[in-house]
């Protein structure tokens, strides 16, 4: 057969689907777009799947002989280019939207999660430590956090969180709430970003990163409590801390999660690894990013009112704990368990 | 077949058909970069102004914004129909997935936090020299998610054959001789006369020439005739 000949007995094929594929990609701008400014003129009737398969498997036929046979290049290049925009239509992934969202929250995150237990838990000693260690030692001896931030700014944090501020955390007026849900929303969702991507230095960005964290919000702690101003503080922090430190351990244990694919790849070649450990730990920074959304909303609107009595806070902030909690361990589990 | 010497990168899909993806390289990335970089910054200065005179509510939305624009921005772009930045867009390129696929939401999430990997020491250096070191152009980024940035217009060299008429070659020709004329004849519209002539003389003896040829070599004429072989061989007689 000769080159003419193919095009002349199969191009009726490859037009076919051209057309369908263009039906299909007008169907979903249009989509997109969602009003369509006047009804579409000509109904492009909505390509009938079965028949769309059987085009594009016949053009990746077509293609694979015209290759095989050395036809000239224009024409391989036309099945190349056709063939190409079929893939990409058939095979699109198509299941977003909504039910797909609330997959994500109901059981996908908090089952990655307990997927991740191990690399939770490391992060978690990875932060907490830290912090338990350095509030510890500011407690017994306040001086010990200028070696950690300077003279400046412990006076500065004193004052946020000082009797005397009338409202806690930052000076505040009334709008300025709205401004520090925005700092909070770029700060932590940074660092918690921060925590995940440095991992895939086998690891040891998250660990520094949360380390560095822990050390910070520890000291800070040590040294407020050890002044006098602990129930200031911790009412403050109780409730946005159930959802903003377990977000940054977990980004931590997402970040520790590619840094362990890398230095012990298992079965399977590094990059692979990486590859899945990345698309696994993908859904732990959804999660993340949602609960640091919550706690920015709650740390510029709830933590920092001073007309709420500091054991409402610790009410409120207690059962956000609790929830969390529950939330992380019990979402998303079968309903009935399987024996054994 | 020998190794190809360019950089296409081939997947294959299920039905067995080996997709050709070029990859971008640095250059066309850097390009994509810096004019993304001049449209947040744009933005960013363009909004400032105006929410400074919402006061502290204004600066609110600023931090968010700096936040979209610092982290979310390729992201977004990247989700949208086409999946490629504004910067990339104008460069010709997009992000697709190692299977030729459109770039899914989590695969663009990894690639674009692992930014933070690729910027380190400072100015991009890691992702510079991942591009530099590896054919696919992938940086620490792409390696995670899985992603390829490549362009999507191929240069097109081939272009349908030349008109001529049709003649038989002088002897049989391999099927390799064959694809070697008929690919010869569809560069004919890209090369100049002289260089489409010069490669003609090579395969004067299918014209039924000797290559010094008699008077003297004529490479308009083998030209024609060859062109004519190129036309007798995709069928037309």
């Amino acid at each position: 057969m000769t080159p003419l000949q193919f095009e002349r007995d199969y191009g009726p094929v490859w037009d076919e689907l051209e057309a369908a594929l263009k039906g299909l990609a007008a169907g979903k701008r249009r989509w997109f777009k969602r009003q369509p400014k006047e009804p579409p003129a000509e109904p492009a009737a909505p390509p009938d799947a079965a028949r769309l398969a059987l085009l594009y498997r016949s053009a990746c036929e077509h293609l694979a002989l015209a290759r095989a046979r050395a036809y000239p290049a224009h024409l391989t290049a036309r099945l190349a280019a056709l063939t190409q925009r079929a893939h990409e239509l058939i095979y699109r992934r198509s299941d977003y939207g909504a039910a797909r969202f609330a997959r994500l929250f109901l059981i996908d995150f908090p089952q990655a999660v307990r997927a991740h237990q191990g690399y939770v838990l490391v992060a978690g000693l990875g932060f907490g430590l830290p912090l338990v260690l350095l509030g510890i030692a500011t407690w017994f001896d306040p001086g010990f956090i200028l070696t950690m931030h300077d003279a400046t700014t412990v006076r500065n944090y004193e004052q946020m969180y000082g009797p005397a501020a009338h409202s806690i955390g930052r000076e505040r007026g009334a709008d300025t709430d709205w401004m520090m849900f925005g700092f909070y929303i770029r700060n932590n969702i940074g660092i918690a970003f921060q925590c995940f991507a440095s991992g895939i230095f086998l690891g040891l960005g998250s660990l520094f990163f949360l380390a560095y964290n822990g050390i910070t919000a520890g000291s800070l702690a040590g040294y407020l409590t050890a002044r006098g101003h602990g129930e200031t503080f911790y009412s403050f922090v109780i409730t946005h801390g159930a959802f903003e430190l377990t977000a940054i351990v977990l980004a931590g244990a997402a970040g520790l999660r590619l840094g362990h694919a890398l230095l012990a790849p298992g079965r399977r070649t590094r990059r692979a690894a990486l590859e899945l450990a990345a698309a696994e730990s993908a859904v732990l920074v959804y999660g993340v990013v949602a609960m640091l959304l919550i706690a920015a909303g709650i740390e510029a609107f709830w933590s920092s009112a001073r007309w709420v009595a500091p054991a409402v806070k610790f009410a409120v902030g207690g059962v956000c704990w609790l929830l969390v909690a529950s939330y992380l361990v019990w979402q998303g589990r079968p309903r009935t368990k399987l024996e054994g | 077949m020998n190794a190809p010497l360019d950089t296409l990168y081939t997947a294959e899909t299920p039905e067995g058909v080996a997709l050709e993806l070029r990859p971008a390289g640095l250059v066309a990335r850097g390009y994509a970069f810096v004019i993304d970089a001049a449209i947040r910054y744009a933005l960013l200065i363009a909004v400032s102004g105006m929410l400074s005179a919402m006061s502290r509510f204004g600066s609110g939305v600023f931090f968010i914004l700096f936040f979209v624009t610092e982290w979310l921005y390729p992201v977004l772009f990247e989700l949208l129909p086409g999946s490629a930045t504004p910067g990339k867009r104008a460069l010709n390129l997009r992000v697709v997935m190692d299977s030729g696929l459109p770039v899914t939401p989590a695969a663009s999430l990894v690639r674009n936090l692992l930014r933070a990997a690729d910027f380190l020491p400072a100015m991009y250096v890691f992702g510079g020299l991942m591009l530099l070191l590896r054919p696919d152009f992938k940086r620490i980024g792409d390696l995670a998610a899985g992603t390829l940035v490549v362009h999507t217009a191929a240069a097109g060299l081939h272009g349908p054959l030349a008109d001529a008429e049709p003649l038989a070659p002088a002897r049989p020709l391999s099927a390799r001789e064959q694809a070697a004329v008929i690919a010869w004849a569809g560069r004919a519209t890209r090369l100049t006369e002289a260089r489409l002539g010069e490669l003609a003389l090579l395969a004067a003896p299918i014209v039924g020439m000797s290559a010094t040829g008699e008077p003297a070599p004529n490479p308009e004429r083998t030209t024609k005739q060859l062109l004519g072989v190129a036309q007798w061989l995709v069928g037309r007689r």
